[in-house]
């Protein structure tokens, strides 16, 4: 999963949207997902989903990314179908109503997920940071929170795996085949992970701090993050989704 | 005026983390004058990054610890001064260069520090581009971060405090993650900044054949205390004595030295290839 999040750069439509309209245009979709009982329009976002993703040029990314949650989702629907036991047995142990349930709630996550993923994958943090904090009004000091954060993400991933190679090369069996068996293997790395980020942390806020973070405030970003028409449209459509979730 | 104040002057500081047993600094005093270029050099753990973090201010105002002694930046006691006001006079780049980016795309990162400074957002890209091109990175403005190699990366994090148009640059091991050909390439833009637009330069460093080419000067740390500080040629004609502290001195320099011990006429000692070249061919002439 390393590099999913990573900001992929181009200037696609969705590139040259404000970075509110697409948070607005990510939440209204999981709104939407959640609003609506509707299978057939479920699948519809699920469509629009990897549409966007299409139309931002991420298309690698977005398969990468819809494979990944569609095995998560599998065993997701393995376990539903096995716990809910109203309705009628159509199939040894699956029931018409856990398979209709089942099958939501997996394609709910799914719609739920993709559109934040993909608005990370589209949007520069700091544009997502400047916009929050010029017309969201955000303090600078959240904005800055959330972004480093995020942006801690791959580096950590990246020394996880240094890490890991590195017990490799010296015999440990990182390389097994038994997700479980390699989950107890990680478990002890979690304390050096830790004492490394303290550390990586630590420089960022002095580093950060030597630049002047205390002096910043709503007005220091050079950037403004105008609405366009575009974004008129991107709000549009998701008033659209809201109410045809509701009504369908 | 025949002398004037130096810009950092550190006065008898002896430093002691929260919890440790012995000083990391013990007694040391320096002072740095006005556009010079100062090379920190010493073992492991012999005090060289506490010594460049009691100059910026991030000790005492980081790290917490004992602290005695006085630090003054361009007349400023840095403990009563904040770390935000001392940045105005001194810029840092730290060792870690991945921790210390902000952004995810370089003009954004360059563009941190104006922001917060408060630089009139009309003068803004021109320091930018100025700043990009001292360092001669224009062509990577708009890329990403992530994808650029470590010494493309130094060179960010130096073209991201340089905006600033500090009067004092301090920097911990900057080609601590760089090959040799990109390490000399960052020696000698330090050197080029400091030479054309006379910032001071203190920089700490493991590789003493970078510090004898491109330092004017030398401290050398043992063990929390200043052994050696003076001219470089200076300090490096103690070979035996750096050895034993820790310090390789560049083969040149030991040749140098050796040739002087054996009654050798040497002026002046060499601390690079050519020099060392130009030496014999004058003692054999």
């Amino acid at each position: 999963m390393a590099g999913m999040l990573d900001y992929t750069a181009g200037n696609t439509m969705l590139h040259r949207l404000n970075p509110l309209s697409k948070v607005a245009l990510a939440l209204g979709i999981c709104v939407a997902a959640f609003l609506s009982d509707n299978f057939g329009f479920l699948l519809a976002l699920l469509v629009l989903d990897v549409a966007l993703g299409f139309v931002g040029g991420i298309r690698k990314k977005t398969l990468k990314l819809l494979a990944g949650l569609a095995g998560i989702c599998a065993f997701l629907f393995v376990l539903q179908v096995l716990f809910i036991r109203s309705g009628t047995p159509v199939f040894l142990f699956a029931t018409d109503e856990g398979l209709r349930t089942a099958g939501l709630v997996v394609l709910r996550l799914i719609d739920a997920t993709m559109p934040l993923a993909l608005m990370l994958a589209l949007t520069p943090l700091n544009d997502l940071a400047g916009a929050l904090v010029k017309r969201a009004h955000l303090p600078y000091k959240y904005a800055f929170t959330v972004t480093t954060s995020l942006k801690f993400v791959p580096v950590f991933t990246d020394e996880m795996g240094a890490i890991m190679e590195a017990q490799t090369a010296r015999g440990v069996e990182f390389d097994t085949r038994n997700p479980v068996r390699k989950l107890r293997l990680m478990l002890p790395l979690c304390a050096p992970l830790l004492i490394t980020s303290v550390g990586k942390t630590e420089q960022a806020a002095m580093a950060a701090e030597v630049r002047g973070f205390y002096l910043r405030d709503r007005t220091s970003g050079v950037r403004d993050y105008p609405f366009r028409a575009l974004d008129a449209g991107a709000f549009a459509l998701v008033a659209a989704l809201i109410v045809l979730a509701v009504v369908l | 005026m025949t002398t004037s104040a130096p810009i950092i002057d550190v006065k008898d500081v002896t430093f002691s983390y929260a919890g440790a047993a012995r000083p990391a600094l013990d007694g040391v005093s320096l002072a740095v004058a006005e556009g010079d270029f100062l090379g920190i050099i010493g073992p492991s753990g012999a005090g060289k990054s506490t010594l460049m973090y009691a100059m910026n201010g991030v000790v005492p105002h980081y790290h917490q610890g004992e602290f005695y002694g006085e630090v003054r930046l361009a007349g400023a006691d840095t403990h009563e001064t904040s770390l935000t006001d001392l940045s105005h006079t001194v810029a840092t780049v730290f060792q870690d260069v991945d921790a210390q980016m902000v952004a995810a795309e370089v003009e954004d990162e360059v563009l941190f520090g104006l922001e917060n400074f408060g630089v009139p957002h009309d003068e803004i890209p021109a320091r930018v581009d100025e700043a990009l091109a001292l360092v001669g990175i224009t062509d990577l403005r708009e890329r990403a971060i992530a994808s650029l190699s470590g010494g493309q990366k130094q060179k960010v994090a130096l073209a991201a405090v340089l905006a600033l148009r500090p009067r004092v640059l301090v920097l911990d091991e900057p080609t601590g993650a760089l090959d040799p050909a990109s390490s000399r390439q960052v020696f000698s833009l330090l050197a080029d900044l400091n030479e054309r637009s006379g910032i001071t330069v203190v920089v700490v460093e493991q590789k003493i054949g970078l510090l004898a080419e491109y330092a004017r000067r030398l401290a050398v740390l043992d063990e929390g205390r200043l052994a050696y500080c003076g001219e470089r040629r200076e300090v490096l004609a103690h070979a035996d004595d750096l050895l034993r502290i820790g310090v390789n001195v560049p083969r040149a320099t030991t040749l140098s030295c050796m040739l002087r011990d054996e009654g050798f006429p040497v002026g002046r000692l060499a601390c690079n290839v050519d020099e060392a070249q130009e030496l014999i061919e004058g003692i054999v002439a």
